[in-house]
């Protein structure tokens, strides 16, 4: 995506704007850092804590990596079956609109005791979050393989339903799949937090965020955790967007754009 | 083509200055959200009381019961009196300091955490000494008996989180015993029904919780109560009463009836442990014989004097300093002196009048 030089730091204007009324705000409005510290405070915190912020962003990309990996991993096969098979969607449907609306933070007690204090326990609950985006968007995707398609495949020589998925509904479902993957990694990514408030491991940012700053009230290093959090998906988002739409999906290009 | 590029023109001109709509109105929902805060008058009509489930809090839940808050505050013109659980200190203090509490029945150490950020406060009287204890899973009993603190070694231990009263105490205590509690112990912190279930499904080998927690925990079966808190810091400060500096500048009599009350709830319970474990097993859907029998196995003494508590207090200021030090001196915060903490005068007002 190469954009026009006028567009070209376009997101700088609503960016800094935000920043400058948010410092503003914080020091001549508020005046009360524990209600809102200040922007310039939280950058400082976040390099105040630079030890400890490297340990803790990787602890919960294993936290992250582990959920959303076994997520993908379950999601997929069951998303080829539902979305193939009739027979496969009716007998499983019901099952997976009952445990979808369960919310991820119900799961902790139940995480808590399955796997202990460990860090598969926190995994746990970001399967559950990212689990349910990838499911249904996948077998969207295997589901709306257009008729057309498939005769196509039949009629060159393409026979049998493991065929047909391979070459023919996966190929049409990928972007689906990726799309559903995209939302899961974002609800999964919201669940580390939640997934590390119970001591499951002695670092996380979840975990530094809850059992340490807030306990001891210290809400610039809250903020910075905050902002931290948000910067580390958006670089997971651009790195799979990179990755994934750019590189897998050049052929899309044209379609619609 | 020119028309093109007016018409892109133009649409940018539209697309900032949606952004600068966007920005002000955020702004100004802002300022009005905190503006809010400030100008909302602090009627004095509903006082807003914060307690834990703990035995040690006992006298909070009994005057409550027994409707003694707004019997003894009704000619302060204070109509109602909200009760507001939590469970643990740290999320209390948090409240208080939102504004959302005018006093609170906490551990010595969360107010002193919450001061050390600014939290306009001041404990004025004390509550309950000692009480807490370590509790080992079943089958690391008799190694505790045969080697002491030094069983714990490698272990895993459920307790409250940092700038609590256990966290406090437990990290000092096996300091003392040689262990580090960071390398020698992994502590886990919790809230007392995680706690609890934690060492029920041995996710945890002991806890460090205050009553009635242990009493119960062994009760079930799932542990043996192997030291209690007075063994580990001999009459440390436990809970205490805290006041909003907004209710001690601007409605001290307030203040005074409210400790006249708690003293009033806390000989009362001393002298009726019975009734008032009953209170307390009714309150919190506990089992009553449980209650009774931590009543009676505990350490705890429930106590009014705040100056009872200063000792150990200071000690915790210090304690919590440590913690934090890097981060309190980078922002030219000192230790916390007494006069910092405490404000006996209330508590000595009311006991010179009440002996005349």
């Amino acid at each position: 995506m190469r954009l026009p030089r006028e567009e070209k730091g376009l997101w700088l204007v609503p960016l800094v704007a935000v920043i400058l009324l948010w410092e503003f705000s914080a020091v001549f409005v508020v005046k009360d850092p524990l209600k809102l510290p200040r922007f310039s405070a939280v950058v400082f915190s976040i390099y105040a804590l630079r030890d400890v912020l490297i340990a803790d962003t990787l602890v919960s990309l294993l936290h992250f990596g582990i959920g959303v990996g076994l997520a993908f991993a379950v999601a997929l096969p069951l998303a080829i079956g539902m979305g193939w098979s009739r027979r496969v969607f009716k007998a499983v449907d019901p099952i997976v609109e009952l445990l979808r609306p369960i919310p991820p933070l119900a799961w902790i007690p139940l995480a808590m005791i399955w796997f202990h204090l460990t860090h598969y326990a926190a995994g746990f609950i970001i399967f559950i979050g990212a689990f349910f985006p990838i499911l249904i968007d996948s077998y969207t995707g295997f589901r709306d393989v257009p008729k057309v398609l498939v005769e196509t495949g039949k009629v060159l020589g393409c026979i049998g339903d493991r065929k047909q998925i391979r070459f023919v509904a996966l190929p049409y479902a990928l972007p689906s799949v990726a799309t559903g993957t995209r939302v899961g990694m974002g609800v999964g990514w919201m669940c580390v937090v939640a997934a590390e408030m119970f001591a499951v491991s002695d670092y996380g940012l979840g975990y530094r965020l809850f059992q340490k700053f807030y306990f001891l009230h210290q809400m610039d290093y809250v903020v910075a955790y905050m902002l931290v959090l948000g910067l580390v998906a958006l670089c997971l988002d651009r790195l799979f967007r990179h990755f994934v739409e750019e590189r897998l999906f050049r052929w899309k290009k044209g379609i619609v754009k | 083509m020119y028309k093109m590029e007016r018409r892109g023109r133009e649409k940018r001109g539209v697309a900032s200055l949606a952004v600068v709509v966007a920005v002000v109105a955020v702004a100004v929902s802002v300022s009005a959200l905190f503006a809010g805060c400030v100008e909302e008058a602090e009627e004095t009509t509903t006082l807003r009381i914060g307690y834990q489930p703990s035995t040690h809090q006992t006298a909070a839940m009994l005057a409550a019961e027994k409707g003694w808050w707004e019997e003894d505050l009704a000619r302060f013109g204070v109509g109602k009196v909200e009760m507001k659980e939590f469970p643990s200190g740290p999320p209390e203090m948090h409240a208080m300091l939102a504004g959302d509490l005018d006093f609170a029945y906490v551990g010595v150490a969360p107010p002193i955490a919450a001061i050390y950020e600014g939290l306009d406060a001041k404990i004025v009287a004390g509550v309950q000494t000692q009480g807490s204890a370590i509790v080992v899973r079943p089958e690391l009993a008799a190694e505790y008996e045969a080697k002491g603190p030094q069983a714990l070694k490698g272990k895993a231990i459920a307790t409250f989180p940092p700038g609590s009263i256990q966290h406090t105490i437990l990290s000092k205590w096996l300091l003392e015993n040689g262990l580090d509690p960071e390398e020698d112990t992994e502590i886990k912190e919790m809230k007392p029904g995680d706690a609890a279930t934690a060492i029920g499904v041995g996710t945890v080998d002991a806890v460090f919780l205050p009553s009635p927690t242990p009493t119960i925990i062994a009760a079930e079966g799932n542990g043996v109560v192997v030291e209690w808190s007075g063994s580990m810091w001999p009459d440390h400060a436990c809970c205490c009463l805290v006041a909003s500096g907004e209710m001690i500048r601007e409605h001290p009599e307030v203040v005074k009836q409210i400790i006249r009350t708690h003293i009033r709830a806390t000989e009362y319970e001393i002298e009726h442990p019975e009734e008032a474990a009953e209170i307390y097993a009714k309150r919190q859907g506990a089992d009553p014989t449980t209650i009774k029998q931590s009543l009676e196995a505990t350490d705890m003494h429930w106590i009014h004097d705040p100056h009872l508590e200063v000792k150990s207090g200071l000690e915790y200021a210090s304690v919590i300093y440590d913690l934090n030090r890097e981060r309190y001196e980078g922002k030219g915060i000192e230790v916390l002196g007494e006069e910092e903490i405490f404000d006996a005068s209330f508590y000595d007002a009311v006991t010179a009048t009440e002996e005349k």
